[in-house]
């Protein structure tokens, strides 16, 4: 027994160089082996693109992949980029770890030349080490949490949706617009990733703001019943209520808030995620006209007599047959727009189609749209620099006309 | 103090549905010793079921009661036919491993089939809401209370009197005896996931409106559905029904009160201290032995 | 000595088996591209969770819906001491396995009372309310937004390569890989089954329901929280979200498709489910169906799991004809088994019986004289039911003693007041002159009292050898998990185990058939099988309840001689119950009969069975002389 344990330690402190010397090894040995032009053919580009299908934010990731494809068929019938035509992979993604290794399948096995992140915040926060590392030409084009934001990188390239900063202050414009010398104003925030950003930057702006109380009620994600924090609301009579939340939790609350007390004129502001046509199914029609919302495109999916709009709805029909209900929807658009930005980066490039050139093109990319390239202008025009990849930063102000959301500014 | 009283009658809504769906379990408990843990999923297919009827059909609301309480009934009973009986040869351990599972299966099922957000479902009681002083009544609210307490209590009724609830309690208390007496395992079996997924269905027809049509909805009933039952008695229909409404009062009040986070935490911990202090229940009829 | 040598290096390999997989996995993982490594690594912590329910799951038969929390757990403190405290990966490793030993206790501690779907709840509580804390407790863990998880260090170096991470991850799991098959091989998995298989057999002999479930909640919720803690870095960011109530469902998945029994079930289980995912990227949309349609046909057709058919598949490819383990066992082994004259090989028994177990009894509480058990002034009611009315009995060391009655006189009860298992309402029990009342059922057999059950309480899926082998004691859990230890290496007291368990089966005549699985054999057998665990510690007393019970006449006289014998060469004393007058009046010296909870008649067993009150409650009035 003795001496075994004698041996034993003089064995192991042998091993312990050994083992850290192979490690760092292998650290620096099994480097990912990217190439810069990966994914280019002289006929062929392949974009990869990861985000959820199924789970509860499946109404993110899959109208992602229905509407980048869409834009990527119509560009490729155009006769594609510069004589080269699109390939999407997509991969799903929900959890942080699905969204990593989908990444590093699209990256490393599939060798895609751009990366488009289609998910929401924590899965672009899951991929944002990885793609920074990589330096793959990234478009992220649903993810406000700042993860991927900070620090800045060269190769990552943000869409319509912007940061968290830039949309919490236009929901307070909206309040403010609304009800001029509000006091008292509430905030319903979910407890998940998405809302809780918001709601840091919103308790940010409001602190700047003398003479107003802001009034902070939180729920579960997928929560049905708002009876606490709508009567907590209602006993500090606050004036409008930001929610920050999808539709379905903002319509319940919006719903039960006559029940708990709160006045049917109280103002309601929804974030992006809750304006929606299925909050009106929800909420009942009645008080519709007290909400209003900001909208990351000019148009809602339901405006069929706008012209653009009618014109997206008629190709997505056109490609995927009648839609489910709440389809096309924010997500539909952005994703179909992002596409055309990007196909436009890509064709601006030249025939030399690299990495770096990419990055290049990109930033000098000034009111990019989708109709330049036979597109359908259902985004806002997209400006991007070399110190600023956030590409829209325009939010349009929505509110309810006959029982319909409609993008109003 | 209205708000006080418009927190009762919110914690005694969803009280309601809980009991509704905790009767199903408790049902099919005592009649095959089977602990259903699909039953969220039987809930949630009922509220679909319920959309279809109201919204694509655009039948009545009382098609919906009707019609969806049966369907569900038979895809339990198909259930129990295809997969537990089979099972039944073997342990507790697997036929309650395989109910876990075909419970998820139902949810994604749902899922596949109609992929949207959530499903809402029209008020099956549109109109003004009563005020009484400052305490404001939906009709909605009384609706759900009133409808699924009757429900709960027919189905107590129809349990202790009418003979296939005497058949299902023969069974559960000794199987061989009551064989011997004439009663088919089988077919008491069947029956009781008959009626049992029934008072599902019942419960996702109710829960719709109130709730919307989304998978979570199953696990939410399941969780809240299996606490209420606990709570009663895991063999009392008065009890998972006093269960129930107990659950939803104090769901709403830690909400209410405490926070709203610890809604979620107060129905497992309500679970925890039954389970610690008076694990057969708080309403429960007899005394269990277990050698 | 050769010998010893050799069958020590047979059990060191056993042990080392799943721990060298793991690893030659891993090595054969680095021939891959980076995006595989990464799947490896991910796959080989699944395995780690899958050989931890195992023990959980499939040996203790406890449903567990807390894995998440677990794996959460162990994510989390890791993370946290990291970021907070500049730890290195290894302390944060140890870290997170120290939290989820905890946390399984916190959990374990109320749970172990309940059973089945109780537990299952309980589990379930655990699971949600520990995702709300992780949720709510935003400072600490970021909330929602979760953690941002830096690579993991090591010995000063950052590994941030995927080859890095995936030898790191492979010999970190084979480590703890290791003492987690140790365990499971040696008799703390073997008390493990026993006690699910159970209950009842496993307490008379020394195993406590209460310490082994909160044992293998400890270890298992410890390795599943490692797990957690070493997948961690290679997910950057970990929420509360991930580890949710589907995530520790799908869990339970591993053992159950794994296979319930081995290791390897665990380790395949873990090891293919989480690959799935990534090898059927297309059908990610239905996974989570396909996922649970697995599990279902699993159940159904397939219960034995992947390790079945993969055991099956190479059975046929090495050109074997019937599988082993068989239900049936071929007729003429049974029939060798049951004609062997029960010769208790008097001198070889005792010899191995007192090699293994040396130490003496602690005989000093005992009184000269004191007889063997005496029950003094028992009663039992069951609400207006009074089932054994103010009892004494007596019965003299070295005695064979019998109890008779009609059904529903009361005996059972009195039994299983006088071994522990049913309290009494009131009344006393000595043993030896020492007053065993309060004494707990699991720490009897300590004493030197043994039984066996009306039905046959044997383990089924152990074999004849595992099951005498409990019959030996040392069942504590400290003590089972240093045995466990010894029989890792062959080493220790397992050799006199192991002679002290051959005897007795050799006594009983079950020699032949000590590696077949109890559950296979007659019910002849297995009373015998009962009496072989029973003897097998050198018990001082035993009680035996119908031991001949639903067994033949042949039969019955073989068992009576055996018994016979084991009181004359062990010198054990016996209470025997039966129906069976014919046995008893060959078997006893004193007869002792009881009647609607009363005694009616004692005494020698001719004169009882002639005294009139004895045939009237036995034959009815007007019995014939």
């Amino acid at each position: 027994m003795q001496d075994k344990r004698k041996h034993g330690c003089g064995w192991f402190k042998g091993r312990r160089t050994f083992l850290g010397a192979a490690l760092a090894a292998a650290t620096v040995f099994a480097a990912p082996g990217l190439h810069a032009q990966q994914g280019v053919t002289s006929g062929e580009i392949v974009i990869g693109a990861l985000g959820p299908l199924t789970g509860p934010f499946a109404f993110i990731g899959a109208p992602g992949r229905d509407s980048i494809a869409l834009a990527i068929e119509k560009i490729n019938e155009a006769g594609g980029l510069n004589g080269r035509k699109l390939r999407l992979i997509f991969e799903h993604a929900n959890t942080p770890a699905e969204s990593v290794a989908a990444a590093k399948k699209l990256v490393e096995e599939n060798k895609v030349f751009t990366l488009i992140l289609a998910s929401g915040s924590t899965g672009a926060a899951a991929a944002a080490d990885y793609v920074r590392a990589a330096k793959i030409p990234t478009y992220n084009i649903y993810g406000a949490t700042p993860i991927i934001r900070t620090p800045f990188a060269k190769n990552i390239f943000h869409s319509a949706i912007p940061g968290a900063e830039a949309s919490g202050k236009s929901m307070i414009d909206e309040v403010f617009r609304a009800v001029p010398n509000a006091k008292k104003v509430g905030v319903l925030a979910g407890t998940y990733a998405f809302p809780q950003s918001h709601l840091k930057t919103i308790r940010e702006q409001m602190a700047a703001r003398a003479g107003v109380e802001l009034v902070v009620e939180q729920f579960d994600a997928a929560a049905r019943d708002f009876t606490a924090q709508l009567l907590s609301m209602a006993r500090q009579k606050v004036e409008a209520v930001m929610i920050l939340g999808s539709f379905t939790e903002a319509g319940f609350a919006i719903k039960q808030a006559p029940e708990k007390g709160l006045p049917a004129t109280t103002t309601w502001v929804l974030d992006g995620s809750g304006v929606n046509d299925g909050i009106v199914a929800i909420v009942g029609g009645e008080n519709t006209k007290y909400l209003h919302g900001y909208y990351n495109v000019p148009y809602f999916p339901t405006q069929v007599n706008d012209a653009p709009m009618a014109g997206f709805r008629k190709l997505w029909i056109g490609k995927y047959g009648n839609p489910p209900e709440g389809r096309p929807n924010l997500y539909d658009m952005v994703g179909y727009g992002s596409m055309y930005v990007l196909g436009q980066a890509i064709k601006n490039a030249g025939p030399n189609l690299t990495w770096d050139s990419l990055i290049a093109s990109w930033e000098k990319l000034s009111d990019a749209k989708p109709s330049s390239m036979g597109g359908v202008d259902v985004i806002f025009p997209e400006t991007f620099s070399a110190t600023d990849h956030q590409g829209g930063r325009r939010l349009g102000s929505a509110a309810i006309v006959d029982g319909k959301w409609k993008v109003v500014r | 103090m209205s708000e006080f009283v418009m927190v009762v009658i919110g914690g005694l809504a969803f009280g309601a549905i809980y009991a509704l769906a905790a009767i199903g379990i408790v049902v099919i408990h005592k009649a095959t010793k089977t602990v259903n843990f699909a039953h969220g999923g039987f809930v949630l297919f009922g509220a679909f079921a319920a959309y279809l009827v109201v919204v694509k059909l655009q039948w009545t609301y009382w098609a919906a009661y009707v019609i969806v309480p049966l369907l569900i009934g038979g895809i339990a009973t198909v259930i129990e036919l295809t997969i537990l009986r089979p099972l039944r040869k073997a342990d507790l351990f697997t036929v309650i491993t395989a109910t876990i599972f075909i419970g998820i299966g139902l949810s994604e099922i749902y899922r596949l089939s109609y992929n949207t957000e959530i499903l809402a479902m029209p008020n099956p009681i549109p109109g003004r809401p009563f005020l009484i002083g400052d305490v404001i009544l939906t009709r909605e609210q009384i609706w759900v209370v009133a409808g699924a307490m009757i429900s709960c209590l027919i189905g107590v009724l129809v349990f202790s009197h009418a003979s296939m609830g005497r058949s299902m309690r023969a069974m559960a208390s000794n199987v061989r005896g009551a064989t011997l007496c004439g009663y088919s395992v089988n077919r008491v079996y069947a029956l009781a996931w008959f009626v049992g997924g029934a008072l599902a269905g019942l419960a996702g027809v109710f829960a719709g409106p109130s709730k919307g049509v989304s998978p979570e909805l199953a696990v939410s009933m399941i969780t809240a559905g299996f606490v209420a039952a606990v709570i009663g008695g895991f063999d009392s229909l008065r009890g998972a029904l006093l269960g129930g409404l107990l659950l939803g009062l104090a769901e709403t009040f830690a909400a209410a009160y405490v926070s709203s986070a610890m809604k979620n935490a107060v129905s497992f911990l309500l679970l925890f201290v039954v389970l610690l202090w008076r694990p057969e229940g708080l309403f429960s009829e007899g005394k269990g032995r277990d050698v | 000595m050769s010998e010893r040598v050799s069958e020590r290096g047979v059990a060191m390999r056993r042990v080392i088996m799943p721990s060298v997989t793991v690893l030659l996995l891993t090595l054969a993982g680095t021939t891959l591209s980076n995006y595989w490594q990464y799947v490896f690594t991910i796959s080989i912590g699944a395995m780690v969770s899958g050989a931890a329910l195992i023990m959980l799951v499939g040996y203790a038969r406890c449903i567990t819906i807390a894995s998440g929390a677990m794996m959460a757990i162990g994510a989390y403190a890791s993370a946290i001491v990291v970021l907070r405290f500049g730890f290195s990966f290894p302390w944060a490793l140890l870290v997170g396995t120290l939290f989820g030993a905890l946390a399984g206790y916190v959990l374990a501690v109320p749970a172990v009372r309940f059973r089945s779907h109780n537990l299952a709840m309980v589990t379930l509580v655990f699971q949600a309310v520990t995702i709300i804390l992780l949720r709510e407790a935003k400072t600490l863990t970021g909330g929602a937004e979760g953690l941002n998880i830096p690579p993991p260090v090591l010995f000063g170096t950052v590994i941030t390569s995927d080859l890095g991470n995936l030898l790191l991850a492979g010999v970190a799991a084979a480590a703890v890989i290791l003492p987690i098959t140790v365990l499971l091989y040696g008799p703390f998995g073997k008390n493990l089954r026993a006690l699910a298989a159970n209950e009842v057999g496993a307490r008379a002999y020394g195993i406590s329901p209460r310490d082994y479930l909160i044992a293998a909640f400890v270890v298992s919720s410890a390795a599943i929280a490692f797990a957690g803690a070493l997948s961690a870095p290679r997910f950057r960011i970990i929420d509360p979200d991930s580890y949710g109530v589907l995530a520790a469902i799908f869990m339970l998945a591993y053992p159950i498709i794994g296979g319930m029994n081995s290791i390897w079930g665990g380790l395949l289980g873990g090891g293919v489910l989480r690959i799935l995912p990534e090898v059927l990227r297309p059908l990610a949309d239905y996974l989570e169906l396909i996922f649970c349609a697995l599990v279902v046909i699993t159940v159904m057709y397939f219960p034995g799991g992947l390790v079945e058919l993969v055991g099956k598949a190479s059975r046929r490819l090495r050109g074997k004809g019937a599988a082993a383990g068989d239900e049936s066992l071929p007729d003429s082994v049974e029939a060798a088994a049951a004609a062997a004259v029960a010769t208790v090989n008097a001198g070889g028994v005792r010899e191995a019986m007192m090699r293994a177990m040396p130490a003496a009894r602690n005989t000093t509480t005992d009184v000269a004289d004191a007889p063997a058990l005496r029950i003094d002034g028992m009663s039992k009611s069951y609400g207006a039911l009074q089932a054994v009315k103010n009892v004494s009995i007596e019965v003299a060391t070295g005695r064979l003693h019998g109890l008779m009655g009609p059904n529903g006189a009361g005996k059972t009860t009195l039994f299983n007041m006088a071994t522990g298992f049913t309290p009494a309402d009131s009344g006393t029990v000595w043993s030896f002159g020492r007053d065993i009342g309060s004494v707990p059922v699991e720490q009897r057999l300590g004493l030197g009292i043994a039984r066996t059950f009306q039905h046959v309480a044997i383990f089924p899926s152990l074999s004849c050898f595992d099951n005498t082998l409990i019959g030996l004691g040392r069942n504590g859990v400290g003590a089972s998990m240093r045995r466990s230890l010894d029989a890792a290496h062959a080493g220790g007291s397992v050799a006199e185990e192991r002679d002290a368990v051959m005897a007795a089966l050799d006594a009983v005549g079950l020699k032949a058939l000590a590696q077949q699985p109890a559950g296979s054999l007659s019910l002849g057998n297995q009373r015998r099988l009962e009496i072989a665990r029973a003897i097998v510690s050198r018990p001082r007393i035993i009680l035996l309840d119908e031991p001949v019970s639903g067994v033949g006449a042949d039969e019955a006289g073989r068992l009576r001689e055996l018994l016979l014998a084991i009181n004359r060469e062990l010198g054990v004393t016996m209470l025997v119950i039966e129906h069976n007058i014919g046995f008893l009046l060959s078997l006893c010296e004193r007869l002792t009969v009881m009647s609607y909870g009363e005694i009616i008649a004692e005494g020698a067993p001719d004169e009882v069975v002639a005294t009139q009150h004895v045939r009237s409650a036995y034959f009815g009035d007007k019995a014939a002389v």
